[in-house]
């Protein structure tokens, strides 16, 4: 067996077997159990090394070769798959407590399988191919079936496809720099073009405006993951970059440059959060304010880039998660997410609504939840380069906050005397609930996630070194 | 290991409580049950004398080239005084609970010792990162603890405010830290730089409600007596614990003064509005705002060790006026003990209060504190409003007046023995002169309209002044939201992709213009 066969073959297969097969009540368990197995496979089974288990030798060998193109994981690969795999798990034995539609496993499942192969292709500039077909298949899953797709889905499809060009002539052209790195005009239009490129892919200000859209139109649950998977992948492609191209890795222009579009996506993303009356938008702009944090871990001119950004990473998947299901839960109720339709709803939802408020204040950086140490490494390494940017990071998290406690005034906002109820179903507060103890876990003992995060630095030859 | 074991015993005591409430219904078992707890919790704070100073340190955060600092707590003698008030206090709570309607409730008792042990770890809290994790975990339960019981709307946003105010307070201690380390200094707070020292002042000023003045509680809480006392004061000694470790470098800077001028007149506002309260429950915001603005003063002055003590005489005096619920005339003079403490009189609990620089503000100080100590006395001796102990078990007689003197006892102890404030002769001519004042303003209260108490109603959380800034701000908040609804509907309507494309080559021709 091969680790891409197993790891992006086995997974896509899955997700089309579910989707004509299986029923809406069977798919998130089979999903979720599939995507489980596949983490801790990745976890125990180290690649390209034999195991002896008794008599029986066991060794997962690294590559294919595909119509002329190679995919491999390697050893460094593993804790990626299990982090990924892990999250994906999360979020498809949710999906039943969410309420979402069946093929969101199934198409789930054949998304990350593609996403996975994007980090595993060479060359690698295919894998902005692999990228434009997740957001592809994104699609169906946003729009609700017999229903037009709105402006926002629209939008994000325009934005993913130009994309793929920017990122493709940049290839092209980075080839050119490094054969003459002293020619600058190549250089300044290779790094334009690959900066757009990353722009559109990541919804770079002002290039997010898709995003509280998508939120606004779409199930809450389906953006959720959305707004969770294609970015992370997408950090994970431009660390690749990053550690392929010696003169992206040592340009402080372009670090400068880097920083400067994080600490605009932190700041107005937190301050359109903080102004929202749409809970559903407040998700999206608390999600392009995190994003923005990612962009600013990759312009640290620091050797911890990788574990500042994987440390921010594995806690936005289980934030994203909670909030997108609180939300699914409170929309299956309300008529929208506007402020004035979810007045109140503490009372009768109050696991629903902890569970949001808390994913809102974990983004928003306050201690004790999952989104905090992430944070802190990332304002101490900030502080020790530009305290001008630390502020601003600062102030977009302030934004955020605000933004949670407006949404809580809201939310516990009701008339006199009103009791209180349990209205989510056993299954909601189950999921609900795992998920809250894992923002604490996470916030108190970050520690646990070191076993997954220390080997990642390897996967990358130059970054953090 | 000793923190962890008195931490410990308070969170077992309320596991305990949980249990038993889910197995057994006796609230005998459950009233014991949570009286030795905090009983033993107490004693083994006091076992910490034979050990200090000692640390407890957490295991370390990974990877521990982001993370230098372990969550890290430590006995000695600036925290024990804080840590054993608290103690004290939760069990004062435990025993004269007998004496009040929610006796039934043992999740109460269980929420009150579990904040006792939360309590403790804050006061003890020796980094940064320890003090905010301990911060972050008492706003959350005291808004979960709030949440539940608000009963209207109006109290739900005073709690959610709360809640932001706070928050924020915890955004500056990590602006702190973020300036000490872009001026080459760690993660904590015996390397703190100075620069940062003026925020952390800011930080535990804006929690405690002190600086700029606002009135973070509301007085029309559900939980007045028990519950309510302990949340109010163990969050303000958390706060309090902030101040002492404050470099006495970063008190050069010339906002100094202002700050002491606010804190000043905070405390006179404080101050005037408990002297006024028609009781002490409804003046309780006030009295948290008294103490911890002379409790700021103290440290802006250069003196941490005032800082503490006027922690120490909010929890431990307030606690013991705010628990006596039971019309008992000696114990209502016993209460008196109190003024003694609030002082600053040689070997008080205060007496270490004044040892800093106050210079020009020495009058203003000893006016506010002149006024919180003549308006304890008032609540102390206050004749009527009081439930009885007449329809209560023998037991219960003797449980309730020993929870109250074991506080007054603590307030005596701490004057003379077990920390670095005790023994103190301290600015004994300003405390003559206040203690003079005090006996003035106590005469002169039912004699002149001016000093009398105002109608419960009267009494609004929020000043009328505070509250035009909070509106001017709102008004400011609104206008932010029309720009921001504006920009929405321009780059997310039709023309939305042409107008993101036009700021998108904006944005990349300011980039490419800073290259060379």
């Amino acid at each position: 067996m091969s680790a891409p066969i197993l790891w992006i073959v086995v997974p896509f297969i899955a997700g089309v077997l579910i989707l004509l097969f299986l029923r809406e009540r069977t798919s998130p368990l089979i999903g979720g159990t599939v995507a489980t197995l596949l983490a801790f496979i990745a976890l125990l089974f180290p690649i390209d090394t034999a195991l002896l288990l008794g008599s029986v030798s066991i060794k997962i060998s690294p590559s294919i070769e595909f119509f002329g193109r190679s995919f491999a994981l390697t050893t460094a690969d593993g804790p990626l798959l299990a982090i990924i795999y892990g999250l994906s798990a999360l979020w498809f034995f949710g999906t039943e407590a969410s309420g979402t539609a069946n093929r969101f496993v199934s198409l789930g499942l054949m998304i990350v399988a593609l996403l996975t192969a994007s980090i595993a292709v060479e060359p690698f500039l295919f894998a902005a191919l692999l990228l434009e077909m997740a957001a592809m298949l994104v699609i169906p899953l946003l729009v609700p079936t017999y229903q037009k797709p709105g402006r926002g889905v629209i939008r994000f499809l325009i934005y993913q496809t130009l994309a793929m060009p920017f990122i493709l002539f940049s290839g092209w052209m980075l080839a050119g720099v490094e054969a003459s790195p002293g020619d600058i005009n190549t250089t300044l239009q290779a790094g334009t073009m690959l900066g757009l490129g990353f722009a559109f892919l990541l919804g770079i200000f002002p290039l997010y405006n898709w995003i509280p859209m998508v939120t606004e139109e779409s199930p809450p649950y389906v953006a959720g993951f959305l707004l969770w998977v294609l970015p992370t992948f997408t950090i994970i492609f431009g660390l690749g970059f990053l550690d392929r191209y010696t003169w992206l890795r040592t340009s402080p222009q372009l670090s400068s440059a880097i920083q400067l579009a994080g600490i605009f996506m932190v700041a107005s993303g937190g301050v359109f959060a903080s102004l929202q009356k749409h809970i559903g938008r407040m998700m999206g702009y608390a999600a392009i304010a995190e994003t923005g944090l990612f962009v600013l871990a990759i312009g640290l001119r620091s050797t911890e880039i990788v574990n500042v950004t994987f440390l921010l990473l594995i806690p936005r998947g289980l934030e994203l998660a909670v909030w997108a299901l609180a939300l699914s839960i409170i929309k299956r109720k309300a008529y929208s997410l506007k402020f004035s339709e979810v007045k109140g709803f503490a009372r009768s939802y109050p696991i629903a609504t902890s569970a949001l408020i808390l994913a809102h204040l974990s983004m928003a950086g306050l201690p004790l939840l999952a989104g905090f140490p992430a944070r802190l490494a990332l304002w101490q390494e900030l502080a020790s380069q530009s305290l001008v940017l630390s502020f601003w990071a600062l102030f977009g998290m302030l934004g955020l906050l605000i933004g949670a406690t407006r949404t809580m005034a809201v939310l516990v906002m009701v008339e006199e005397d009103k009791a209180w109820e349990l209205k989510e179903s056993w299954m909601q507060m189950t999921m609900l609930g795992l998920g809250v103890i894992g923002l604490f876990l996470l916030g108190m003992f970050p520690q646990i996630l070191q076993p997954f995060i220390k080997d990642l630095p390897s996967l990358f030859e130059h970054l953090g070194r | 290991m000793l923190i962890f074991i008195s931490c410990l015993l308070l969170f077992i005591s309320a596991l305990a409580l949980i249990v038993l409430r889910v197995t057994q219904q006796n609230i005998r078992y459950s009233w014991l049950a949570a009286v030795g707890g905090a009983a033993l919790a107490t004693v083994s704070v006091f076992v910490w004398q034979t050990q200090m100073p000692f640390d407890f340190v957490l295991p370390s955060w990974k990877p521990d080239t982001l993370f230098l600092n372990p969550p890290l707590f430590r006995a000695d003698g600036v925290s024990w005084p804080l840590a054993l008030s608290i103690v004290v206090l939760t069990l004062s709570i435990m025993l004269t609970s007998v004496a009040r309607p929610s006796i039934a409730n043992s999740l109460n008792w269980a929420g009150g010792l579990a904040l006792g042990g939360i309590g403790i770890m804050a006061v003890t809290a020796d980094n940064p990162l320890t003090l905010l994790l301990v911060w972050a975990a008492l706003d959350m339960t005291e808004l979960i603890t709030q949440l539940i019981f608000a009963d209207n709307s109006t109290n739900n946003e005073k709690v959610v405010t709360s809640f932001f105010t706070r928050a924020l307070g915890i955004g500056l201690l990590l602006w702190a830290n973020i300036v000490s380390i872009a001026q080459g200094s760690s993660f904590d707070f015996q390397t703190i730089a100075p620069g940062s020292g003026l925020y952390l002042v800011i930080a535990a000023g804006l929690r405690l409600g002190v600086l700029p003045l606002h009135l973070p509680y509301s007085s029309e809480s559900t939980l007045r007596r028990g519950f309510g006392t302990l949340l109010r004061l163990i969050s303000a000694a958390s706060s309090i614990v902030l101040l002492t470790h404050i470099p006495a470098s970063s008190l050069n800077s010339g906002l100094t003064p202002y700050l002491l001028g606010f804190s000043i007149m905070a405390a006179l506002y404080g101050g005037w509005m408990w002297l006024r309260a028609p009781d002490e429950l409804t003046g309780r915001p006030y009295w948290v705002i008294g103490l911890a603005a002379l409790s700021v003063t103290a440290a802006l002055s250069g003196n941490p060790l005032g800082a503490v003590a006027w922690g120490c005489a909010l929890v431990l005096v307030g606690g013991a006026l705010f628990l006596a619920s039971v019309q008992q005339v000696w114990l209502n003079r016993a209460l008196l003990i109190g003024a003694w403490s609030l002082s600053s009189l040689p070997f008080s609990l205060t007496a270490s209060a004044w040892l800093g620089n106050l210079g020009f503000f020495i009058p203003f100080v000893i006016a506010a504190q002149s006024l919180i100590i003549a308006g304890f006395i008032r609540h102390a001796l206050r004749p009527s409003g009081r439930d009885t102990l007449d329809s209560q078990p023998r037991w219960a007689l003797a449980a309730y007046p020993t929870g109250i003197i074991l506080l007054l006892v603590i307030q005596l102890v701490l004057g003379f023995i077990g920390w670095d404030g005790a023994l103190q002769i301290g600015a004994w001519v300003q405390a003559i002169i206040v203690s003079l004042l005090t006996f003035g303003l106590v005469w002169a209260t039912p004699r002149f309209r001016i000093l009398n108490p105002i109608r419960a109603h009267w009494v609004n959380t929020t000043a009328s002044r505070t509250d035009s800034i909070y509106s001017g701000v709102w008004t400011l908040y609104r206008v932010f939201g029309r720009i921001s609804k504006t920009i929405n509907i321009t780059l997310e309507g039709e023309g939305g992709i042409m107008w993101t494309l036009l700021f998108l080559v904006i944005f990349v021709s300011l980039l490419t213009q800073g290259l060379p």
